[in-house]
């Protein structure tokens, strides 16, 4: 009897746990040193870092103002991948949907309790048609979406500094690259923190009830998962494709719209932050599990919190985006670890 | 250390109408006095929009806070490099408060994003480079760049054979604006008929493009380029391309020896000194403070090739400015021929920190 390694294809989410805890640890150890060699002290850093994070007032409503978009952006790559589709154009779509939800904040005129819904829907209609060329031609053509919403990442980008800076240009407050301010903006519930917090945590739960109860559900997993026995079931995936892939534009598009009208209020370059990209980590981090979105996105939050701080210590901005990198790669390495399993043989 | 109340008063304050962001708004009722600091006692954080070692912007601030700590030696002050346009930027200018900063400055423009941690902190004084609001803790300071930009616009139309300037530009934003015009107009006054096309790389500090951009000038019929940027990429292309460069913030001569001209050189020593000073004793005030040609800003030192008649005549035009005298005096048109400053009228330093339309000549900028 010896025994050796499998690989699992099913992991238990217990086993990722530890997993990530010993790579993470793993990784903490060598920052630590690495910190140590120069001549810094790990332990003062991480206790001012656990008191600008978790350990202070400030430090909670930044993780929670961090969090929100990146809830909102993982659920719009995570709907995605769960049925084998790679929004990588949460960005652009981020865009869109700020951009949307800023010409109904600055032209309509709309009293609060209609301008914020009005937002709302705009934000997630402009996401949804930001992804719509990419989706029909995903879903009929099986042209990559992968390559089409990248690219278009590039194009949101480029127009939202054009209005900024060009024809909705603040010229009121002589603010730079960017709008006026909102005439409506989402208002705070806690310090800094605003209602599109609750709005994104209410957004994942329904998405996992919706996506774990309904048809649309359950026909889009089947679809994902082996196409050809979806459609010997009678299901036609192309507008399962499509509505996938909309719903993910729309997803990322309310991420826009809530930071614009909550965290930002001007419409500016720059306003996505990577919130569409480091929505693919988060999406990636919650593995299967909807709900796990939400852990997902506070360790990312938690992350980059920790990089702001660690800047004004004086350690360079590249040094803590290594460090950064360090950790999220540490994560990948401890799922891998985490699928593989001794199993006993018999002979 | 932490945040406390008064905490909803930034976003209602801010929410209350544009008049808050105003110049006017200095005159609020509550302004905060700031007592006076042992100089062990006071930390001072800074702001930066790209490295300190980029050769530029963040080098001219730096070089003035290493001149601020030979003057205070037991002074505090730390820094963050590379701040971005967005909500990170409040999360920085939030930890410097957290962490017992008594005086934040930012070196750049953070508009609001500074702007709401000052209202939310009202016992630390704020400053704000390129900033446009006054409010009880928070003030703002510019260099008048535009003098020293329209004495190389008079050496540039000089230099230049072919009457084309090109510019390098971030993004169309008044600085941006004020450089560009300053420079042809200064131009202009020698050759009439001098244009100057302008490319917006949309960032102050990207080598590669900043370095495209150039060779895009330049390819485009440009033998004069100048510009906005941290480092010297289009200079290393002027020097290449056999043509004339002007660059900003730094002397960068050794990145192109032979295409320098000169540069919009920056000196804020005096004015951190003066400022942290006034923080100690307690007398520190919010308030728009410009560094004028000469006391912060000035034209470099000329290049080698620059010929002595080109300095002379250039410098002669700045030992006007220096004087009392302006060029930026109407009537000037914008690029689409209308009329913007009527004859007799002269641009003082508010409007030309606030110029946002391009002169007539100028193509590419909005």
């Amino acid at each position: 009897m010896s025994s050796s390694r499998t690989r699992l294809t099913v992991v238990p989410t217990q086993r990722i746990l530890v997993g990530r805890g010993l790579a993470l640890l793993a990784a903490l150890l060598i920052v630590a040193v690495t910190l140590a060699a120069m001549g810094r002290s790990p332990i003062t850093l991480f206790g001012l870092v656990m008191h600008s994070t978790v350990g202070s007032r400030f430090g909670l409503e930044d993780l929670a103002l961090f969090m929100t978009p990146l809830m909102l952006t993982g659920a719009a790559v995570w709907v995605g991948i769960r049925v084998n589709l790679w929004n990588i154009g949460a960005e652009g779509q981020f865009y869109a949907g700020a951009t949307a939800a800023t010409a109904v904040g600055l032209f309509t005129g709309l009293p609060p309790a209609l301008a914020i819904p009005a937002m709302i829907v705009a934000g997630m209609a402009a996401g949804m048609a930001w992804i719509f060329v990419p989706a029909v031609a995903r879903a009929w053509l099986g042209v990559s979406e992968i390559v089409t919403t990248l690219l278009l990442n590039f194009v949101a980008s480029l127009l939202v500094y054009y209005l900024a800076t060009g024809p909705w240009a603040d010229r009121v407050t002589g603010a730079l690259a960017s709008t006026e301010r909102l005439h409506v903006i989402l208002p705070d519930i806690w310090g800094v923190v605003h209602w599109g917090f609750p709005l994104a945590v209410f957004t994942v739960v329904v998405l996992g009830v919706l996506l774990a109860r309904s048809r649309f559900g359950y026909e889009t997993a089947i679809a994902g998962a082996n196409p050809e026995a979806a459609r010997y079931a009678g299901i036609s995936v192309a507008p399962r494709v499509l509505a996938v892939l909309l719903l993910s534009g729309g997803l990322a598009g309310l991420a826009g719209m809530v930071e614009v009208a909550g965290t930002v209020h001007r419409l500016q370059g720059g306003i996505a932050n990577n919130y569409g990209y480091l929505g693919i980590v988060v999406a990636l981090l919650a593995r299967g599990s909807c709900l796990s979105l939400i852990p997902a996105a506070l360790l990312m939050a938690f992350i980059l919190d920790t990089g702001i701080v660690l800047q004004t210590t004086q350690i360079s901005a590249s040094a803590v985006l290594a460090i950064t990198g360090l950790l999220v790669l540490a994560i990948a390495v401890g799922d891998e670890l985490a699928a593989y399993a001794r199993v006993k043989k018999t002979s | 250390m932490s945040l406390k109340k008064p905490f909803f008063f930034g976003r209602r304050a801010a929410l209350s109408g544009a008049g808050s962001f105003l110049l006017t708004s200095g005159v609020r009722a509550a302004t905060p006095r700031f007592a006076p600091v042992r100089e062990e006692d006071l930390l001072v954080a800074f702001g930066h929009t790209s490295p300190v070692t980029d050769g530029g912007w963040t080098h001219a601030h730096d070089m003035g806070i290493q001149a601020l700590k030979r003057t205070y030696p037991k002074l505090k002050t730390l820094y963050v490099e590379s701040i971005p346009y967005s909500a990170d930027a409040t999360r920085i200018f939030r930890q410097f408060v957290a962490e017992g900063a008594q005086m934040v400055i930012s070196t750049s423009n953070y508009g609001d994003f500074i702007r709401d941690v000052a209202d939310r902190a009202p016992a630390v004084a704020f400053m704000e480079c390129d900033g446009h609001a006054v409010s009880g803790n928070l003030g703002w300071y510019y260099i008048t760049h535009w003098y020293a930009s329209y004495a190389i616009g008079v050496a540039a139309a000089r230099l230049s054979k072919t009457g084309r300037l090109g510019y390098v530009a971030s993004f169309p934003v008044p600085s941006v604006y004020a450089g560009a015009n300053a420079t042809l107009l200064g131009a202009r006054s020698v050759n009439p008929e001098a244009t100057m096309r302008v490319i917006s790389i949309n960032s102050w500090f990207d080598p590669q493009a900043a370095t495209e951009a150039g060779s895009a000038l330049v390819d485009s019929g440009c033998d004069f380029l100048c510009g906005i940027m941290d480092d010297p990429g289009y200079l290393r292309v002027a020097q290449d391309r056999g043509v004339w460069a002007a660059m900003w913030n730094t002397d960068m001569r050794q990145f192109g020896p032979d295409a320098y001209v000169s540069s919009v050189t920056l000196d804020f020593a005096k004015f951190y000194i003066e400022q942290v000073g006034a923080r100690i004793r307690g007398d520190w005030k919010p308030e728009a403070r410009f560094l004028t040609l000469g006391a912060g800003v000035d034209r470099d030192a000329w290049g080698q090739r620059v010929p002595e008649v080109v300095r002379v005549e250039a410098d002669a035009v700045r030992a006007r400015m220096l004087g009392g005298w302006s060029p930026f005096q109407g009537p000037l048109y914008d690029s689409e021929g209308k009329l913007r400053v009527a004859e007799g009228h002269v641009m003082n330093d508010m409007e030309l920190y606030n110029w946002n339309w391009q002169l007539q000549g100028v193509s590419g900028l909005g």
